[in-house]
């Protein structure tokens, strides 16, 4: 059996230019005006949480440039995941999308993204933070900024008591991680028709033939994107209605927005596409200058990529799980309801 | 693309159901509309539609997104189809729409607003463009009952309608923060700003009240079916108003009841 729950402090020494608390965002939250939110690149996200032994929601931290260090008296199980980045313990070099034990008397730094723009940062129990409609993760317009600064003490409630291999003093987990690559500086985004796309005659064309670059006014409302446009004719004024996560707008000026978790809920301006529920991750980690091109896909193609992106954190999911009780390291068991087991 | 029902058996079209347009937003979510040529209609149609699918919520619903005459639903592509939910959506509609009119017991709040030219810059605009003193823009908003129509940007609360004789349009060049507590009125509808941002709406007042506050619970008094009038009060009211949380109770008006 792991050991008994306890509350544990972590000294946050370096912040990061942005480092928030941070989940998969609110649920329900849309119908009443306020966007889910949440992580950016979601899959990653997950995979830090699932690797800890955590439920896909739990609260991490998400890092955005420079560096991030904290220090812990205790031992602590971590997984860092996102762009690939520096990731030290005491000086020496770890492994992203692995769970790492930090021993007591430790010090993490996350430094150096390169290739894409977050890091998340999960621990092995909870975090303890402030929720909003039932989610850590900020809301920075209605007064959640959910920021984590130079100074502040974090507090984790573990079960979590150390671990050390017979052998190996960092034990060696051997488990099927779906590790998006980076490695492109040119991304491929797959993207579904939108409602005025034909009304755009030429953008079916440009968009699957033409380069696009992220500027620097993106932000986690939308990505802003230089790039070839043409402006849908003959529409007069579109009402405002809901946009969803991904729409790809063409505001009356010459750029492209997809739009991201923290949007404004409705609009009233043409949409040529939407980027699919599978894409969405590594949208959330575009940088500034970074380039795309888009590929048409059908909806049915979009929701097969789902499913195998689903398929795959689901096999990670049950490896760890069955991992770690072979270890006796605490993990989350997915659920079962009562009445199904009775 | 529409998810209208594909060439072949169809059901025959009950004469009282509302006529549903079901179109795919992306690999996971529908706009969904009543088909009507009357603004009125879809916009009634809708408001409906969004309780019928909160109270409904179907199979694979995640979330609605209320805009003016449609409705926005997200919803899991791994757990249903566009197909399939549109199919839900009619079918719930066939049974049910509109008997859930009144179910919602609306609150009715009274919000003290004060005119002064700091927090009304645009109330000669307005008055200009419906050709009518800026006394008898204050005059209709006070004289309208306001319905929350739903819950906008940040829980503003999006109302209508204000019997104002015209549309008021929206301005030139959007502001790029407008103060909380501001009262917005475009077109025939009014929207209280809940926290400082940007809006191309036509501000002419503020109200000293807080209207959503995160560390309430809920964050606001009011919600969707609710009936709002505004009170223009004197600048002295201010400072015993300001901060306070909008409550039904927050502000009386004197003989009301």
């Amino acid at each position: 059996m792991p050991a008994a729950e306890r509350t544990i402090t972590l000294k946050v020494r370096e912040s990061a230019w942005l480092a928030t608390f941070q989940d998969l965002g609110r649920e329900g939250s849309e119908a009443l005006g306020v966007p889910c939110g949440g992580a950016a690149d979601q899959h990653s996200a997950a995979v830090a949480n699932i690797l800890v032994g955590n439920p896909r929601s739990a609260t991490s931290v998400e890092i955005m440039g420079g560096r991030f260090s904290f220090t812990t008296s205790k031992p602590l199980l971590i997984a860092v995941t996102g762009a690939p980045a520096d990731v030290t313990v005491n000086g020496s070099k770890v492994s992203m999308w692995e769970p790492v034990c930090v021993p007591a008397k430790g010090r993490v730094v996350v430094a150096n993204a390169r290739g894409g723009m977050r890091n998340y940062l999960a621990f092995s129990g909870t975090l303890v933070t402030e929720q909003f409609m039932g989610s850590a993760a900020p809301e920075a317009r209605m007064g959640f900024p959910q920021q984590i600064t130079a100074g502040q003490h974090l507090e984790l409630r573990t079960s979590y008591a150390g671990f050390e291999h017979p052998y190996l003093t960092q034990p060696l987990f051997r488990l099927p991680v779906p590790i998006p690559s980076f490695e492109q500086s040119l991304w491929s985004i797959d993207i579904v028709e939108g409602p005025e796309t034909d009304a755009a005659v030429g953008i079916r064309e440009l968009l699957a033939s033409r380069e696009y670059t992220v500027t620097a006014k993106s932000n986690h409302v939308g990505l802003r994107l230089d790039g070839p446009v043409v402006h849908p004719d003959g529409l007069g004024e579109i009402v405002s209605h809901g946009v969803p996560i991904g729409a790809f707008e063409i505001p009356h000026g010459d750029e492209l927005i997809i739009l991201g978790r923290y949007r404004t809920l409705t609009a009233g301006y043409p949409i040529v596409a939407f980027a699919t529920k599978a894409s969405l991750p590594l949208l959330g980690q575009a940088r500034p200058g970074q380039r795309m091109t888009f590929r048409w896909v059908t909806q049915e193609q979009a929701v097969d990529r789902q499913h195998e992106a689903q398929r795959l954190l689901n096999v990670l999911e049950s490896r760890v799980q069955s991992l770690f009780g072979a270890i006796d390291l605490p993990h989350y068991s997915r659920a079962v309801p009562a009445r199904a087991a009775a | 693309m529409s998810t209208q029902p594909a060439p072949g058996p169809q059901l025959s079209q009950q004469s009282n159901a509302a006529a549903i347009k079901a179109v795919p937003f992306g690999d996971s979510a529908l706009m969904v509309s009543v088909f009507s040529d009357d603004s009125g209609e879809r916009q009634e149609g809708s408001r409906k539609l969004r309780e019928l699918l909160l109270d409904v919520r179907p199979q694979g619903l995640l979330d609605v997104v209320a805009g003016v005459d449609s409705v926005l639903v997200e919803f899991d592509n791994l757990a249903v189809s566009h197909g399939q939910l549109a199919q839900t959506i009619r079918l719930a509609v066939a049974g049910g729409f509109g008997d859930n009119d009144g179910a919602h017991a609306g609150m009715h709040f009274v919000i003290p607003m004060v005119v002064n030219q700091t927090f009304a810059p645009d109330l000669a605009d307005v008055a200009a463009e419906l050709g009518i003193s800026p006394e008898a823009v204050l005059g209709h908003v006070e004289d309208s009952v306001l319905n929350i129509n739903l819950l906008a940007s940040a829980m503003a609360p999006m109302m209508g309608r204000v019997q104002f004789p015209g549309q008021v349009s929206r301005c030139k060049e959007p502001r790029t923060n407008v103060d909380p507590g501001s009262v917005m009125v475009a077109g025939n509808n009014a929207i209280i700003q809940p926290f400082p941002g940007p809006t191309g709406w036509k501000v002419i007042g503020r109200t000293p009240l807080v209207i959503c506050d995160i560390r309430e619970n809920p964050p606001t008094s009011y919600s969707p079916g609710d009936t709002v009038r505004f009170k223009v009060v004197p600048e002295s009211e201010w400072e015993r108003l300001e901060g306070r949380f909008l409550r039904t109770d927050s502000y009386t008006i004197e003989g009301a009841h």
